[in-house]
């Protein structure tokens, strides 16, 4: 109901928009379009409310894909195609059809004819910010961290609601990759629920990251981090590993790089972790072969042996080999 | 009869000239027309008399009196038959001009349809306005127009139905021709018509494709002719009979005039509402009505068409007219006399043969202001009589301008089995006449228009136009554009009557004045043209009865539900009326027509046709019968080649009446279920609506419910105010009465026959039975899907659906049937949604694991981990699942293959889809982190190859599980050696690198080895 008079007035508009040569009304563009995100998604909640199928914002992300179709030729009009491309976004991520996405995305990213640079600089933040979070459904750090850390370094840093934003994406993402953030930063923006996982990192305390990761499970799963918060789980391994490794140089360096199955047990014992031997062979076999751990480790004798050179490599920014 | 005739005649004359200036006016014009017979003009005009007598008397009587009066008339004197019919209808008319016209354009109507169609057409609208006129039109059209005639008085209308009946058996052998069929029809047709004129028309219009058509010339023709002629005559008697009865009826109702109207609207919409009508009719009076319609018109088509053929209309409508002609004269008179006097008729008659054309002229002329009167009181039944005599007269009136209205109606007559051939042969040479026939028809019959299509109708609004251009006599194309646009500008039925009125009046005007030919039309300013040309009226008239005939069709079908309401035929008429403009829609009418004739025929004649159609099908009979007529008489088989859909149009007609009449046999279910399979579409709708309509009058049955159900839906958009919207879908659906508990899965292609589904009790027993069945999983998938279908066909959501989803969901994991667990799962899962037990745990842990497992898609698994609450994550079979999940993204194989050992419910069926990838995962991981060997022995164990002992015996069962762990880890190119204690070791270096997936041994090219066609041979039951 909401939508009836602003899905009519762009019918009327949009096809005198996509008459007109330049772009001169590009900013009405931007008010209608985000305003028939807005009153769809008004919509929505109040015909949720009344128990009825919320479907506006289903047909609001159709007709702007309409008007996205006009903005993403070539000409003038073409520098508006990322903020209706932002507002697709939106609703796709609000619909959970982020699929959808991808058609808009390579429009935008295949086109050679306009430098992504020439997009407006706030248009250009929201877009990294959401193909950065796609990025992370993905696990593809390398390019979340890229995309995440553009909308970081290009958002106005007064706005501090967008930041904490990117940073709930980015955190996890450069976790991921072994590069942990200061207190402050979590501080500053609010992001607490990742103070004990980066503490669990630090420490190579698994139980620690098992109990964050439950105690903010729901936030996580919401925000769809749960999953590669717990991949750091290999990370907080390598860290117990390597704290041993130190513990066991500091009494004989010479044995340092042998380390027992046992000792291992009894470290995530120490951890009120419950393993037994063939899991934990297990984990350090998957971390050898994550090469998180150089090394190799012997059935045999049930002895991990560390490489002597860097046998606890660091990610340097790189993602734990798959 | 003649005697009786006579003396109802004298009655209705009285009454007629009493009634209607006009209804002199037509005869004297019949009579100065009937100069043409002169003899006739008397004998019409005595005939006439007679036949007003007959009118009255089978009104009176019954219409089957009147008919069969009419046929003794039209057999006699078919002039007297007719002529008592016409002087009926002539009294009637000229009671009430505009009844009698009223009765004549029923009968025209018919007329005209049977042009279209051929006699079928006339004899549809005949019997369809004469059961209408009879039945319910007499009543009602005829209560109108009686209280004008001495239809009211028509007490001899009933007379008429007997006399109709006796028709019916001089029809009887006509019949066999075409009267028959036409009887039949015209029973249909009475039926209809008298329910509505408009149906009438239409259902003449149908008949006439399908009977007339299809005997089409000479036979149809005749019988058509003689139909015709005996519609004409007879018809005219009948229709006068009917129009007469009607009238009478209306007489007795004053009804006519409305009815007219509606008729007039149900002309505009005629065919469609034809059908209506015919339903209407066939519902209720059709029979008797019909049967003394279709009575006379054998009768008179029999000994018309003789005469008619002579006449030349179209060499069969000529004899049929010439019959009429001869008889005409009578007829012509008769017509005259319907119309407002045996003059008119008669005139038409003469002029039907040359002097047909004039006297269709002048009938048209006489009918215009029959028209006129009846389109003004009955628009839409002048109208579609018009548009046959105009058709008539067109093609007629060409030559003779004046003659139309008889002759028109002649010539519709004539043009009536002209058109059957048209319609079915318009190659005959008739087919100018039946175009002509088609214009007037158009014109004045909608149904025939819409029989013959839309085109017919331009033709008809063209031959309007051109009265004389049209044929000799059609009208001129600027009439008939004239019409047309005057039709356009009607908006509702009401108007398109005035306006079909004030078009009677002008063509009629022009007529006499014989402007009609010269007038220019294209500039004559619209309905402010009352007089601007009689011909030219009429043909505006007339086309603007096409034209508002469309119009008129939805707007009366509207009408005539109002009116009708009571009536099922309503509806079916507004369905038909949508309808109508298909010739669908026609053909339906026509064979309504039939049908009602056929069943007109029985009630009046008790001829075998009716008795077979109604016997055979009581409701169905209708159709039925005017189907069966179609096939035993050639006639009717020509009809039904000549079109098809006009005869499922008829046979649906006939539905609708029969199904008001015999309404609800079970084979007529039947029948209605098949028909309204096959008609689904846009005729469907049409039949289905029938179907419904007379399900509903009678009893409807669920499944003619939900198809009307489905049909009154998948109509919605076309017929768009049928008011189907708030079904109750509840009493729509299916109850199973099938006892059998095996039942195969076939995928329903069309409405779930009862007998086949199982009721609930039988489902459990099937499902049961299922449980129980030691046979292999093709066959039980089988079977579960049939028992899905069942209780989705009863819309049963209850435990049941849940537990035989449940079953077959486990059976589908069982088999590692993926894409049926798919479909099982989603509907549990709506099922849950709703709050039925069931074990939703186990089914979101398998949801879980499917997901994790299959999809491979980190944001569903996280959405539906997101989904599962607190009480649900404690649930054992969810902890395993999240605790697979847990181990299959960190890689963890040992977690894994423990969890794999340990599943309860059917975790394990769907971790079994994994295992392969889980342990290539793993050894790829070992063969890199381990150095320098690994014993085959410990990676059997971690790896779940010993699956077959249990944790304690696992140092036992290493054998089996080792064995097969070297085959596997050999298959897998993993690098094996022996150490010195013989211990099968993996040589991790050496196959890290050699390590590899083998393609499954049992891949096809397209994907899925269970479509391989021999291996589905043999794995499926049976």
């Amino acid at each position: 109901m909401l939508t009836t008079p602003s899905k009519k007035q762009p019918m009327l508009f949009f096809p005198e928009f996509r008459n007109w040569e330049s772009a001169w009304a590009l900013e009405a563009l931007y008010v209608v379009a985000y305003e028939i995100r807005i009153l769809a998604e008004r919509a929505d909640r109040e015909l949720a409310f009344n128990g009825k199928s919320p479907e506006k914002l289903k047909g609001a992300g159709s007709f702007l894909m309409k008007v996205f179709g006009v903005l993403a030729g070539k000409g003038p009009k073409r520098v508006g195609a990322l903020y209706v491309t932002c507002q697709l976004f939106k609703i796709y991520f609000k619909l959970g059809t982020v699929n959808l996405c991808r058609s808009v995305i390579r429009s935008i990213e295949t086109a050679r004819i306009f430098d992504f640079e020439e997009f407006p600089k706030r248009d250009k933040v929201t877009y990294m910010y959401y193909t950065g979070r796609l990025e992370v459904f993905n696990e593809n750090f390398p390019a979340a961290d890229h995309k995440l850390s553009y909308a970081l370094m290009h958002c106005h840093p007064h706005n501090e609601a967008n930041i904490r934003m990117i940073l709930k994406y980015l955190i996890p993402v450069k976790l991921s990759i072994g590069v942990l953030p200061k207190d402050w930063l979590l501080e500053k923006y609010g992001l607490v629920e990742y103070n004990n996982v980066i503490q669990a990192l630090k420490r190579g305390d698994l139980r620690l990251l098992r109990e964050a990761l439950e105690e903010h499970e729901d936030r996580f799963l919401r925000s769809g981090v749960f999953l590669v918060l717990e991949k750091l789980e290999l990370q907080v391994y390598q860290r117990l590993l390597k704290k041993i490794y130190i513990i066991q140089k500091q009494r004989d360096p010479s044995k340092a790089h042998q380390m027992k199955l046992e000792v291992i047990v009894k470290a995530l014992k120490w951890l009120e972790i419950d393993m037994d031997l063939d899991e934990v062979e297990c984990i350090v076999a998957i971390l050898i072969y994550k090469n998180l751990v150089k090394g190799y480790f012997a059935h045999k004798s049930k002895v991990v042996v560390l490489s002597k050179q860097d046998p606890f490599p660091k990610l340097n920014s790189k993602p734990v080999n798959s | 009869m003649m005697m009786m005739n006579q003396g109802v005649n004298a009655q209705t004359i009285a009454s007629a000239d009493p009634n209607s200036l006009e209804g002199r006016y037509i005869v004297d014009a019949s009579q100065g027309k009937t100069s043409f017979i002169p003899s006739v003009n008397g004998s019409e005009t005595a005939s006439w008399t007679t036949h007003r007598v007959d009118n009255h008397s089978t009104e009176n009587g019954i219409l089957s009196n009147p008919s069969y009066h009419h046929d003794q008339q039209t057999q006699q004197p078919a002039r007297n038959a007719q002529d008592s019919l016409n002087t009926a209808s002539l009294s009637s008319s000229s009671t009430q001009g505009t009844t009698c016209a009223v009765q004549d354009y029923s009968s025209y109507a018919a007329y005209n349809p049977t042009d279209p169609y051929g006699y079928g057409n006339s004899g549809y609208s005949t019997s369809y306005y004469n059961n209408g006129y009879q039945q319910q039109t007499n009543n009602h059209s005829y209560s109108q127009q009686q209280p004008n005639h001495s239809y009211s008085q028509q007490q001899p209308s009933h007379s008429y139905s007997s006399t109709v009946g006796s028709y019916q058996n001089t029809g009887a052998p006509y019949q066999p021709l075409s009267s028959f069929q036409n009887t039949g029809s015209y029973t249909g047709t009475t039926s209809y018509s008298t329910t509505y004129y408009n149906p009438g028309d239409y259902q003449t219009a149908g008949g006439y494709p399908s009977s007339g058509y299809n005997n089409q010339t000479p036979l149809w023709n005749d019988p058509s002719y003689a139909n015709y002629t005996s519609q004409q005559y007879s018809t005219y008697a009948p229709d006068t009979t009917s129009a007469y009865s009607s009238s009478t009826a209306a007489s007795t109702s004053m009804n006519n005039e409305q009815h007219y109207k509606q008729w007039a609207d149900y002309y505009s919409q005629t065919e469609v509402i034809c059908a209506p009508g015919t339903e209407h009719l066939s519902a209720a009076s059709k029979t008797n009505q019909g049967s003394a319609m279709s009575g006379v018109y054998p009768t008179s088509s029999t000994q018309p068409t003789s005469s008619f053929t002579p006449a030349s209309w179209r060499t069969e409508s000529a004899s049929s007219d010439l019959p009429s002609l001869q008889t005409s004269a009578t007829i012509s008179t008769a017509h005259d006399g319907w119309k407002q006097g045996v003059p008119s008729f008669q005139n038409h008659h003469a002029s039907p043969m040359q002097p047909h054309f004039q006297y269709s002229l002048d009938s048209k002329a006489s009918y215009d202001n029959f028209q006129d009167q009846q389109q003004q009181t009955a628009p839409q039944g002048p109208n579609s009589q018009f548009p046959a005599a105009h058709q008539v007269t067109q093609s007629y009136q060409s030559p003779l301008p004046n003659a139309p209205s008889l002759d028109t109606r002649r010539v519709n007559m004539m043009q009536i089995p002209t058109n059957p051939r048209i319609a079915s042969n318009l190659a005959l040479g008739l087919s100018k006449t039946d175009k002509d026939g088609f214009t007037t028809d158009a014109a004045a019959k909608p149904a025939y228009i819409s029989v013959s299509m839309p085109k017919p109708n331009n033709k008809v609004l063209s031959n309007d136009t051109t009265i004389s251009m049209l044929k000799p006599g059609k009208f001129p194309n600027s009439l008939c554009r004239y019409v047309e646009r005057a039709f356009n500008l009607c908006k509702d039925e009401t108007q398109r009557v005035a306006c079909q009125a004030i078009m009677k009046e002008i063509i009629t005007k022009a007529t006499a004045n014989g402007t009609l030919n010269t007038l220019d039309w294209d500039v004559e300013p619209l309905f402010s043209i009352p007089n601007s040309e009689a011909v030219n009226v009429e043909s505006s008239q007339y086309s603007s009865p096409v034209s508002s005939l469309p119009k008129y069709k939805r707007s009366p079908s509207r009408r005539s539900k109002s009116r009708w309401e009571p009536l099922p035929e309503e509806k079916s008429v507004d369905k038909s009326v949508s309808i109508s403009n298909d010739i669908v829609q026609y053909g339906g009418w026509a064979r309504k027509a039939p049908s009602a004739n056929s069943e007109s025929k029985e009630n009046a004649v008790n001829n075998v046709k009716f008795s077979l159609l109604e016997q055979k099908l009581p409701s169905k009979n209708n159709q039925r019968p005017a189907k069966r007529q179609h096939l035993a008489d050639g006639l009717n088989a020509a009809n039904n080649d000549a079109s098809s859909d006009s005869d499922k149009e008829q046979s649906l007609t006939a539905y609708y009446s029969s199904a008001k009449s015999i309404a609800n046999t079970p084979e007529e279910k039947k029948r209605r279920e098949s028909r309204s399979k096959r008609f689904e579409k846009g005729q469907g709708y049409r039949t289905e609506v029938n179907y419904f309509k007379p399900k509903n009058a009678g009893a409807g049955n669920l499944y003619s419910r939900r198809a009307r159900a489905l049909m009154l839906s998948k109509s919605l958009d076309d017929s768009g105010s049928k008011a189907v919207e708030d079904f109750d879908w509840d009493a729509l659906t299916v109850k199973g009465t099938c006892q059998e508990i095996e039942k195969r899965y076939l995928r329903l292609t069309s409405a779930p026959d009862p007998s086949t589904v199982r009721p609930e009790e039988v489902l459990e027993k099937a499902l049961l039975m299922v449980h129980n069945s030691q046979k292999n999983y093709l066959y039980r998938c089988d079977q579960l899907k049939s028992i899905r279908q069942d209780l989705t066909v009863q819309r049963i959501q209850n435990q049941l659906t849940v537990k035989v989803y449940e079953t077959h969901a486990r059976l589908a994991l069982e088999a590692g049937d993926l894409p049926e667990y798919n479909q099982c799962q989603s509907q549990l899962k709506t099922l849950y949604a709703e709050g039925i037990e069931g074990c939703h745990m186990e089914f979101a842990a398998y949801n879980l694991l499917c997901v994790i497992l299959h999809s491979n898609n980190n944001r569903d698994l996280v959405s539906s981990m997101s989904r599962l609450n607190e009480g649900t994550k404690k649930d054992k079979a969810v902890k395993h699942a999240l605790a697979v999940r847990a181990a299959v993204t960190s890689g963890n194989y040992v977690m894994f293959f423990r969890l794999y050992k340990e599943a309860p419910n059917l975790n394990t069926c769907l971790m079994d889809l994994y295992v392969e990838k889980m342990r290539y995962r793993a050894v790829t991981c070992m063969s890199r982190s381990y150095r320098p060997t690994i014993p085959v022995s410990y990676i059997a164990q971690v790896l779940g190859f010993s699956s077959t002992s249990d944790g304690n015996d696992e140092k036992d069962s290493d054998g089996s599980g080792l064995e097969e762990c070297v085959e596997w880890m050999k298959a897998h190119g993993a690098c094996l050696t022996t150490d010195n204690s013989g211990e099968m070791q993996l040589d991790t270096k050496a196959s890290s690198s050699s390590l590899y997936m083998p393609e499954p041994e049992d891949a096809v090219a397209h994907g899925d080895a269970n479509l391989a066609v021999n291996d589905f041979l043999t794995r499926t039951p049976l």
